[in-house]
């Protein structure tokens, strides 16, 4: 399956009478976008604001990061089996809107939701801080349930996302890049000699707005199964997580998976990228002990000789990580485990759950527990009286200057487990 | 919590739903639960049901309270 992606820069998004893309310049008009956001049942009214990196603004509480992207060629459309009618996506053209993001944020949903600062010593922590974020902020009808809050602010989110990414169809992309993988027998034969490693990627599933969504299904209603990883580019996997937001994966990062990335970097020359093996993190202890079986049966099957798995969230989901580590190790097939660490705001307790003498390489994405204290910016974008309730907040951490001191735990991808993240030890 | 417990000399039964984190953690009696959002019933079920699993699993905590263990011991729930 091939897929090419066409970048479009991003350098700044307007208000404009007019929605178009002009010389790198996102121009958006706000009506339609109301439109769009109103049009979504359940939602009550909404203020779009724009926010620039290097701008002293804060966002929060941040729901979900979504890039504009648009399917030029080839099969189904962007987000399948969600916006897009359910179709196999993957392989033809796919224009990318590179460096803008649609954020979601308004009344709070559920706890785990996060911050993003455009500047100051949080803008280190986050991506994306580095976008130019369109912010659309959200307010429910009265009295909604909340699963029924979060299903509508992310399908306004989607929505709103697939708008603009619809503005890039007939632009010139700055950069192009192409994405392949090969069936079993045509790897095995034109890739010869080269270790198969696939990437297990882990859902988080929990349920209770804990979720997320492949091709439109809920992850935690389905066994294990194998994905090409240029699906996942064309939005076939997606977040519906309220989840903590420093190791949460958004949507943005399932579209800009870096794991993927790197494996396709590598690809033909130093490995064979087999794919993508899916799995979920589910309650039920049996649910943990099948699906861990499955992907270790996947990858044995699939003649693997080195697999890396990423997790997504914290605590029990440790165990989920530990089994898929475990059980693929015991079918002789090497594993790189990627994690974050609740440590204490110390860094003196034990990192995860749950451990195994056979997980013997890993990588952290930083101990989510550390304290930050982020000054205060000019403006807020959503409402900052949320941070005391929301995961690595805590009761007075709102200072009477403005400033906020919080775990890592609640900024938006600080610890991401994809490795998405600019953090380093060094 | 139940590593503490036992420090002081009483025994204690753990019912938890994912059991490797508690055989990690080092608890010696062990009694799986029903799911980590809801350890000690199912909503899915009726109330009747559901008290019928209720005592089950107090009946097996209890068995796992006065029983000797020489290494940590899971006990699955029996009627």
């Amino acid at each position: 399956m091939k897929l090419e992606l066409g970048y479009i820069d991003i350098q700044d998004i307007q208000f404009s009478e007019e929605s178009k893309i002009a010389n790198g310049v996102l121009y958006v008009n706000k009506d339609e976008i109301q439109k769009i956001v109103l049009g979504q049942e359940h939602i009550r009214s909404v203020e779009i604001d724009i926010a620039r990196p290097g701008e002293s603004v804060r966002i929060t509480p941040v729901k979900d990061v979504i890039e504009p992207r648009v399917k030029v060629e080839g099969p189904g459309g962007i987000f399948p089996g969600v916006i897009s009618k359910v179709g196999t996506v993957g392989s033809g053209k796919t224009h990318v809107l590179r460096g803008s993001a649609v954020v979601t944020t308004g009344q709070i949903v559920g706890f785990q939701e996060g911050i993003i600062d455009m500047a100051g010593p949080g803008a280190d922590y986050t991506p994306f801080s580095k976008l130019n974020n369109l912010v659309l902020k959200m307010e429910p009808e009265e009295g909604l349930a909340q699963h029924e809050h979060e299903h509508a602010l992310r399908m306004a989110g989607l929505k709103v996302a697939t708008y603009l990414g619809e503005l890039a169809r007939n632009v010139q992309p700055d950069e192009t890049q192409e994405f392949e993988t090969y069936s079993i027998p045509e790897g095995m034969e034109k890739l010869k000699g080269l270790p198969r490693v696939a990437y297990v990627l882990m859902l988080q599933s929990q349920g209770l707005m804990h979720d997320t969504y492949v091709y439109g299904v809920d992850a935690k209603r389905s066994l294990p199964t194998i994905i090409n990883p240029t699906e996942i580019m064309d939005g076939a996997i997606l977040s519906g997580n309220c989840v903590s937001a420093c190791d949460k994966n958004t949507t943005y990062h399932h579209l800009n998976n870096p794991v993927v990335m790197d494996l396709f970097d590598k690809h033909g020359k130093e490995i064979n990228f087999v794919g993508v093996i899916i799995t979920n993190e589910n309650v039920y202890l049996a649910d943990k002990e099948r699906s861990s079986d499955w992907t270790a049966k996947l990858a044995e099957w699939l003649g693997l000789d080195g697999v890396i798995i990423s997790q997504e969230g914290f605590g029990n989901p440790d165990t989920d990580l530990i089994m898929n580590c475990k059980k693929i190790e015991s079918k002789n097939i090497p594993t790189v485990i990627i994690t974050d660490e609740y440590a204490g705001r110390d860094g003196s307790s034990q990192s995860l759950a749950d451990a195994d003498a056979l997980a013997t390489a890993v990588v952290t994405g930083g101990n989510a527990n550390e304290l930050i204290t982020l000054p205060k910016l000019d403006k807020v974008i959503g409402d900052v009286s949320y941070v005391e309730r929301i995961a690595g907040g805590f009761n007075g951490n709102l200072k009477e200057d403005g400033s906020i001191v919080v775990e890592l735990q609640a900024i938006t991808g600080a610890t991401n487990e994809m490795g998405f993240n600019r953090l380093s030890a060094r | 919590m139940v590593k503490e417990i036992e420090r002081a000399g009483i025994p204690v039964v753990h019912i938890c739903t994912v059991t490797p984190i508690s055989l990690t953690v080092g608890a010696n009696r062990i009694v799986p639960a029903i799911a980590i959002p809801h350890p000690l019933g199912n909503p899915a079920l009726t109330m009747e049901e559901e008290k019928r699993i209720r005592r089950k699993l107090l009946n097996t905590a209890l068995k796992a309270l006065s029983t000797e263990v020489e290494d940590q011991t899971v006990f699955e729930p029996e009627e």
